[in-house]
């Protein structure tokens, strides 16, 4: 089986399990209530919101990843797998925002509070987004590739600072999978997380070995474009 | 060998410093930059008038100076060794990338903490009169402003020498340089806040932001140097 099969494959798994987390969220993982006993319905979006969160820091491992990769090897591909990479985290990110900033109206009664976890998440936005910003204004080709993997190393140190911050710092964003007491869930609820995580983390898998295939295709096409001599 | 690194270090520091000498540009330019920063900051606060305690926000308002500052020193920097063909020279002659790196960082470093140095008293003097001033010790300033301009000049220097190569120059450096410092901004206005304000257990907070500046200086530090060599190069 090629890498364009199971990358389908996993596209639809991937669609079928977050769809599934989906209805597992609302008629069968139980619902968490606050200490006063009404139903906490705001929470139902940790389904979502946790998986495409942890799923953009895994991705964006990858920009750093393969950026070192490429200036060990100084080979194109690595340069391109960066940038895909840092694609499909520049939508989890967003997402990731999107789907906090509704919870936090909810749970915060705010749409935004500059606590560590929502300023360093923040930040690692802007760095997603500098990161396209500083691509887009290299001509040459191969010194773009070269500051484009030097900035991705050095914009991935955020990640895991941002992913900590909640366990080192006074934060008011949840901590659900720390462990220790109090933490952790119930077992549907459990099972449900990890179907949503697993599904996104297919997608996000998916994602990027489709566009990677696209921009494949692309390159054999300028290619061949320079040999026939169009 | 390692003379000879020591020699061409001092030689790149030198030229700098002494084009510096001839022109003071950086000094003058950073300088005006500080007091203009702070004549939009008395536009900015003056209508909450004696309602805010400047004191609470100084220390902040101080690092905001500090790094427009710095963006501003870093990108000159750069523009010269690339308008003047100085970087193309440094790159033939046989001198090793590391050493053109610290030499350069060195140097901005130097700009960058004089101009610091130059600019506080300016702030206290303009901001904290007829306030109770800093209330530890002031060399406790003088540790941050040193251990945080590290960082600035060490990922500046490394990110000056991509940007002055794009199209987008000064602003691109601001888009790519200031996010990446989020965090030792923060902690240095951490250690600031708690050396200025004081009180019980300031210093305990003072050296626990500390800890974190300096593990961000390192971290930065070792990265920035790894990744010198290739971008230089590029």
């Amino acid at each position: 089986m090629n890498r364009t099969k199971i990358a389908r494959l996993m596209l639809a798994l991937g669609g079928v399990l977050t769809t599934a987390a989906f209805f597992m969220t609302f008629f069968w993982a139980n619902a968490s209530t606050f200490p006063d006993g009404r139903i906490d319905f705001g929470q139902k979006i940790f389904y979502f919101h946790v998986p495409v969160a942890e799923a953009s820091f895994l991705v964006f491992f990858f920009t750093a990843f393969y950026g070192v990769k490429f200036l060990m090897t100084k080979d194109r591909r690595f340069d391109t797998r960066a940038k895909i990479a840092t694609e499909v985290t520049l939508l989890f990110v967003l997402l990731t925002m999107a789907t906090g900033i509704l919870w936090t109206k909810v749970a915060w009664g705010v749409w935004w509070l500059w606590e560590p976890r929502l300023t360093t998440y923040f930040i690692l936005t802007l760095l997603v987004i500098a990161y396209f910003v500083l691509r887009n204004s290299v001509e040459d080709e191969e010194r773009r590739a070269v500051y484009a993997s030097a900035f991705g190393i050095l914009a991935f140190i955020d990640a895991p600072i941002s992913f900590f911050i909640t366990r080192w710092a006074e934060s008011v964003h949840p901590v659900v999978l720390a462990g220790g007491e109090g933490s952790g869930l119930e077992t549907p609820m459990l099972i449900t997380f990890i179907v949503a995580q697993v599904g996104m983390l297919m997608l996000g898998y998916a994602f990027y070995e489709m566009r990677l295939h696209e921009e494949e295709i692309k390159e054999r096409l300028e290619a061949l474009k320079v040999t026939v001599g169009g | 060998m390692a003379s000879a690194s020591w020699r061409q270090f001092k030689a790149i520091l030198r030229k700098d410093l002494v084009m510096e000498m001839r022109t003071h540009e950086m000094i003058t330019s950073m300088g005006l930059y500080a007091i203009l920063t702070m004549v939009v900051y008395q536009i900015a606060l003056t209508e909450a008038g004696e309602a805010l305690d400047v004191r609470l926000v100084m220390p902040g308002l101080i690092w905001v100076a500090f790094i427009f500052m710095s963006l501003l020193g870093l990108n000159r920097s750069f523009v010269h060794e690339k308008d003047q063909g100085c970087i193309d020279a440094l790159l033939l002659s046989p001198v090793d990338r590391p050493v053109i790196f610290f030499a350069k960082f060195s140097g901005n470093l130097l700009f960058l903490l004089a101009v610091e140095v130059l600019s506080l008293p300016v702030f206290a003097f303009l901001f904290l009169q007829g306030r109770e001033g800093i209330s530890n010790p002031i060399w406790l300033l003088g540790v941050v402003m040193l251990a945080a301009s590290v960082g600035i000049s060490g990922v500046g220097t490394l990110l000056a020498t991509m940007t002055v190569n794009t199209s987008g120059k000064d602003i691109l450096l601001a888009v790519v340089f200031v996010p990446l410092m989020y965090p030792l901004l923060r902690a240095a206005v951490g250690a600031t806040f708690a050396a200025v304000i004081g009180g019980p257990g300031s210093i305990e907070t003072f050296w626990s932001w500390m800890a974190w500046v300096a593990g961000f200086d390192v971290i930065m530090l070792l990265v920035a140097f790894g990744l010198y060599e290739f971008v230089i190069g590029a």
